[in-house]
């Protein structure tokens, strides 16, 4: 019944940002239609895209997601009336700003998928995993939040030498 | 290093000593706030005057670098409240201040505006009795298009000679967006790696007013507040990020930091993508939304599948 599982060396953590009235629905209707799409990725259940804050993108890249999915409503079709074309305005903006910082944007990936779309979700989410497989692990975020307070750096060899008799 | 001509400046020192002295013994304003030299030679800061014979007090020369329209937002709540308030603005000043307004900061009406045309103001890295010259401009004036501000209550009758300069800002953004994303990561890690988290950038910017910042919040933490490379990051980012589609682009974060982070260039940018995008720019106009409060239905999509 279920296709041969494919084994990975590296399994990416892939966030999904998605609002209850759409995505969510689409999510659920590709489960109950019994579509198989990558487990990598983990759903994040918002009231609305316009709910969902740049800073919980940058939030989800720091605690180790190595690729981000924002998903909601077709333009139009939100159930707050605006708040999609609001949220459209934002992230296009701010996949600006995170482009200018360094960031590769092929990380971070926004559709529209309605609650009728169970296809579209299994797409999407199945195109930026294997995106994201390709690229490999997101170190930079990552880098920054093991890195040690700059004053604490053990950069002397006296310092190392403590640090390594404790 | 060709000299900028500041000759108008003794004459707009004159202009709104007379005006804030006008308007002050008429009662029109309970207080005036401008500019009064400082002990070091050359150097401006900041006062508030409420006696019109402190009127002599005030001054306008190229070290006059602050901007003035920080005294009047919900941070600084003593200010306003005393009555109707005049404030000598430049140029870059007086976008904030009507961004200020648009956002239902401050009331025209609570405001009389003492323009000031203006030809630039030193750097900040610079020794404020230096000539200004097109070597000691502050880089946002080398990008200037707000020499005459309109629309205030008084401006002194002065034509700036504003020689067109080098945008440092464009050039900067342009050797950026050329660079890969590896080599731009490199780059701001650089510059945010020297913060120390001070937070003299948002405590001098005018569109900084929350009464709680959301990075000072520790329920959820959605901001790390430690001079961490991961916090200063985020908080970077943050700060471009709620500041675009608002900044004024007077610069003041860049020239408060202590540590000489290009904090404008983000802001720099930012407004160029909104240009690009929603045909946005910060001006004198008294805008009921911003870029970011408001949406058409033919927004660009293209990166949304």
């Amino acid at each position: 019944m279920h296709p041969e599982k494919q084994t990975h060396a590296f399994e990416p953590k892939i966030i999904a940002f998605v609002c209850t009235w759409c995505t969510y629905a689409g999510a659920d209707l590709a489960g109950t239609s019994r579509m198989q799409y990558p487990s990598n990725v983990r759903v994040l259940k918002f009231p609305c895209t316009g709910r969902i804050d740049p800073v919980f993108i940058l939030k989800a890249f720091q605690q180790g997601a190595d690729g981000v999915l924002v998903s909601g409503c077709h333009p139009g079709d939100c159930h707050y009336i605006a708040g999609n074309f609001h949220a459209r305005r934002r992230f296009a903006v701010f996949r600006k700003l995170l482009e200018f910082i360094g960031v590769d944007l092929n990380r971070l990936q926004f559709s529209w998928v309605s609650a009728a779309e169970g296809g579209k979700w299994v797409e999407v989410v199945t195109d930026l995993t294997e995106r994201v497989r390709a690229m490999g692990p997101m170190t930079e975020f990552k880098e920054l939040a093991m890195e040690e307070q700059w004053s604490g750096a053990i950069n002397t060899p006296e310092l190392q030498e403590a640090y390594n008799s404790i | 290093m060709t000299p900028i001509d500041t000759s108008i400046y003794a004459a707009i020192t004159d202009a709104i000593q007379t005006e804030a002295g006008r308007i002050l013994s008429e009662g029109q304003v309970t207080a005036v706030v401008g500019y009064a030299a400082a002990r070091r030679k050359g150097s401006a800061q900041p006062i508030v005057i409420s006696n019109p014979d402190d009127a002599q007090k005030l001054i306008f020369t190229a070290a006059c670098v602050n901007n003035l329209a920080v005294y009047l937002t919900k941070a600084k709540k003593e200010i306003p409240k005393t009555g109707k308030i005049g404030i000598v603005v430049k140029g870059c000043d007086l976008k904030a201040l009507s961004g200020l307004m648009g956002e239902s900061q401050l009331k025209r009406e609570d405001l009389y505006l003492i323009g000031v045309p203006c030809a630039g103001v030193l750097g900040s890295t610079v020794q404020p009795a230096t000539e200004l010259t097109t070597g000691t401009i502050a880089a946002k004036c080398t990008e200037c298009d707000a020499h005459l501000p309109t629309g205030c209550d008084f401006v002194p009758n002065q034509t700036p000679i504003t020689p067109e300069l080098e945008q440092k800002y464009a050039v900067e953004i342009a050797r950026l967006e050329a660079l890969t994303p590896a080599e731009r990561w490199a780059y701001w890690q650089e510059q945010f790696s020297k913060c120390i988290k001070c937070y003299a950038c948002r405590q001098v910017c005018p569109f900084c007013f929350c009464e709680q910042c959301l990075c000072d919040r520790n329920k959820p933490q959605m901001v790390e507040t430690t001079p961490r490379p991961a916090g200063n990051t985020a908080w970077h980012i943050v700060r471009a990020m709620h500041l675009a589609g608002r900044c004024a682009g007077c610069a003041e974060c860049e020239r408060v930091c202590p540590m000489d982070i290009p904090l404008n260039l983000l802001n720099r940018k930012m407004a160029k993508e909104l240009k690009e995008l929603y045909d946005h720019e910060a001006s004198f106009e008294v805008l009921d939304k911003g870029p970011l409060t408001m949406f058409t239905d033919k927004d660009d999509q293209s990166f949304i599948k």
